[in-house]
């Protein structure tokens, strides 16, 4: 038994609007040129007929999904939960990213604030540990977090996993190399 | 210069290049041992369910890009370490399928049906042996296709194409790989439109970066590497992890099933098999010669006319097809292992990738710089020396190492690769993620590029929940920008014309065939619906 949904129709009328509103706001606020263009007495392709191209490309496929697709068989339907799932492992991807990126320059915060001296994160950068202080717990927290949400479970196993593929990462990516940047090291 | 010397200069450029280190007095290039560490990467990729080749080469770009530098001589070690994964991984993939019943790759499915059979009779060492047979004879045979068929289709393009054919013939590859990937013409559009929307962002030749929104983070354009690998392989770990969930991974013992018997593959068994192989061979590489139809449709492809093949010539005490017939494991794996060599002739000689591979080759080939895969490749230039053509014939080189390693130590080494099925893809999914996004950082070194990867990632996520296909959207996104080129040269060079796709006799019978290629397809599955 074939199962046949209104996910294509749905789908197609999305790529539909999605592709009017490239071509009808998008494309004509966001570009200076136009299709075709004059410059110095010669017509010259402008910057907007690419974009316009690849729109046209979605109404192409939006329509064939609409009106020629509509009923194809064995459609595929998200579900809610799955969605779900995927936000709280983006939650997670999130929070840890925003770690890496502020582990480092906060941790060098609480040594002044606590010790009285004068660091600055940018000068550390290139220095260990400092340099591995976001990568380290940043990493750790996507892994272990990801790990855990998919077992369902918070455990030692876990965190275990995270720390030595993080260990295992910046031998990898960072100890053999010296012109090779650890994230966050390239924007701090 | 002629022919001879440029294949020649090739060769020495695979084995006289950078010396590592010698063997008894011998020099052994650089180049060679990246073979070798590609094939044997690939191999264990291949053989570890949740991983693929491709997530190893764009683990590995970045590095071999800081250990080889951006110079020309860094393309022959990158470039042979890449194709190395490819076809280790086109191999490493059956080993799991036969052992465990799980395909390490999407294409070795078909192996599963008569391969694990094979292995709960006591058959599992020979059953791998004809896997490990039928894969390497694909390969091979694929690869001279390729080094046969390259060049002249190359010098045909360059000979009888001008810019309006060149313009038109990209818009046809496009509509082509748009209607075969994945099976919906309709999906394979939209992901086509979505990848050239992707790369049209902040790009144009106006001083207004376009549609870029007044943000300086777009007014650079999206960088290709978080395009591709967001896409190809963040979304599919973030699929992945979500089916992994769902089905809560059981976590039972893996039955172990012991050899029982010759495991040895005998000549007569391998006159057997032949046919099956050929057939198979034939039916892969023809595949992989057209962009975007990948090795799972050869793989199906093969088993089907292997099985109708078997039912003929079947002994009556053998087992059917579908019941452990080592013809089933040869037709499936030599079809989709003659895929890969063959999906290298579009890319070589046209500079259109057909699947996932041939992009993380285009890629590495676009960040080094010095080698531009076309058919201006294949110049053949007499008064002077054409670095790119010796490039072209080191890389044929490289496959032909690659071959000699998988027909030697290739079947050897995929037999050890069983324990691979024991790595919890639960843990290996979440730190693929992070190596990737590590990988994207080390080029870019901009927070900015991890945020665009995670966003194309969860694009291409979405893409795979409604079943479409993220692969025309990289390929468009790859050949996005030579094809807005090719359409300005080609309009400033007719005149300014508007329809020069329709004036231009070739153009247009590329661009009729375009269609018709959107028509046919839409048509037959308006049909199956």
């Amino acid at each position: 038994m074939v199962r046949s949904s209104r996910s294509n129709l749905i789908l197609g009328s999305l790529v539909l609007a999605f592709a009017a509103a490239v071509l009808a706001l998008w494309i004509p606020l966001d570009t200076q040129t136009g299709l075709i263009e004059k410059v110095r007495r010669q017509v010259v392709i402008g910057d907007a007929l690419a974009p316009t191209v690849a729109a046209l490309f979605l109404v192409l496929g939006g329509g064939l999904l609409v009106f020629v697709e509509r009923k194809a068989p064995n459609q595929p339907k998200p579900s809610l939960a799955g969605l779900a799932f995927i936000a709280r492992l983006l939650a997670i991807v999130f929070v840890s990213l925003l770690v890496m990126r502020f582990a480092g320059p906060v941790a060098v915060w609480f040594v002044n604030a606590f010790q009285g001296g004068d660091l600055e994160y940018r000068l550390l950068r290139d220095t260990a540990p400092w340099k591995y202080l976001g990568f380290f717990l940043g990493g750790t927290l996507m892994i272990s977090g990801m790990v855990s949400l998919a077992e369902g479970r918070v455990s030692r196993k876990a965190v275990l996993a995270a720390v030595l593929a993080v260990i295992v990462m910046i031998f990898i990516y960072d100890v053999p190399f010296d012109d090779l940047l650890l994230p966050p090291n390239g924007d701090v | 210069m002629g022919t001879l010397d440029y294949i020649w200069m090739g060769i020495q450029a695979v084995f006289q290049g950078p010396e590592l280190f010698s063997l008894f007095g011998l020099p052994v290039s650089v180049t060679i041992v990246m073979i070798l560490a590609g094939f044997l990467t690939g191999i264990a990729v291949g053989a570890t369910p949740g991983l693929a080749g491709p997530i190893a080469m764009a683990i590995a770009l970045p590095i071999l890009i800081s250990v080889f530098g951006y110079t020309p001589d860094a393309l022959l070690p990158v470039m042979g370490f890449l194709i190395g994964v490819m076809k280790g991984a086109t191999i490493g993939g059956a080993v799991p399928a036969i052992l465990f019943n799980t395909p390490g790759t999407p294409d070795a499915f078909m192996t599963t049906l008569d391969g694990f059979p094979m292995t709960r009779r006591g058959k599992a060492k020979k059953a791998l042996r004809v896997a490990h047979f039928a894969s390497a004879s694909g390969d091979t045979f694929s690869d001279i296709v390729l080094i046969v068929c390259a060049p002249f289709l190359a010098l045909l393009v360059e000979a009888y194409l001008d810019l309006p054919e060149k313009t038109a013939l990209l818009i046809l590859s496009l509509s082509f790989i748009a209607a075969v990937i994945g099976g919906s013409p309709a999906k394979g559009l939209i992901s086509t439109g979505l990848g050239l929307l992707a790369v049209y962002v902040g790009t144009g030749e106006d001083f207004y970066p376009r549609l870029s929104m007044g943000s300086p983070s777009l007014s650079q354009g999206f960088p290709i590497a978080t395009a591709v690998l967001g896409v190809l392989i963040i979304g599919a770990v973030l699929k992945e992890l979500e089916d992994l969930w769902r089905r809560k991974r059981d976590s039972g013992e893996i039955a172990v099933h012991k050899d029982e018997g010759d495991q040895r593959l005998h000549g007569a068994d391998i006159r057997r098999l032949l046919p099956y192989v050929g057939r198979s061979a034939l039916i892969g590489t023809a595949i992989g010669a057209l962009p975007g139809i990948g090795s799972t449709l050869a793989a199906t492809l093969g088993y089907t006319v292997g099985r109708a093949r078997y039912a003929k010539k079947k002994r009556p005490d053998a087992p059917e097809f579908g019941k452990g017939a080592s013809e089933g494991i040869a037709a499936t794996e030599a079809a989709n292992s003659s895929v890969s060599g063959a999906n290298l002739i579009p890319v070589l000689s046209l500079g259109i990738p057909g699947n996932a591979a041939a992009v993380f080759l285009i890629l590495a080939a676009e960040s080094i710089g010095g080698f531009n895969p076309g058919p201006s490749v294949f110049r053949f230039t007499t008064d002077s020396v054409n670095p790119e053509l010796v490039i072209a014939f080191g890389l044929f080189t490289a496959m032909m190492v690659a071959n000699v390693l998988n027909w030697t130590i290739g079947g050897l080494f995929m037999r050890s690769m069983g324990v691979m099925i024991r790595v919890p893809k639960h843990i290996l999914l979440p730190s693929v993620l992070l190596l990737t996004l590590t990988a994207i950082y080390v080029q870019e070194t901009r927070m900015e590029a991890i945020w665009f990867a995670v966003g194309f990632g969860v694009l291409g996520y979405l893409m795979r929940t409604v079943a479409i296909s993220p692969l025309p959207f990289v390929i468009a996104f790859i050949l996005g920008g030579k094809l807005e080129e090719s359409a300005r040269q080609a309009f400033a060079a007719t005149g300014g014309d508007p329809w020069f796709l329709f004036t231009n006799p070739g153009a247009a019978l590329l661009m009729a065939v375009a269609f018709a290629v959107i028509l046919f397809s839409a048509r037959k599955k308006k049909e199956v619906a």
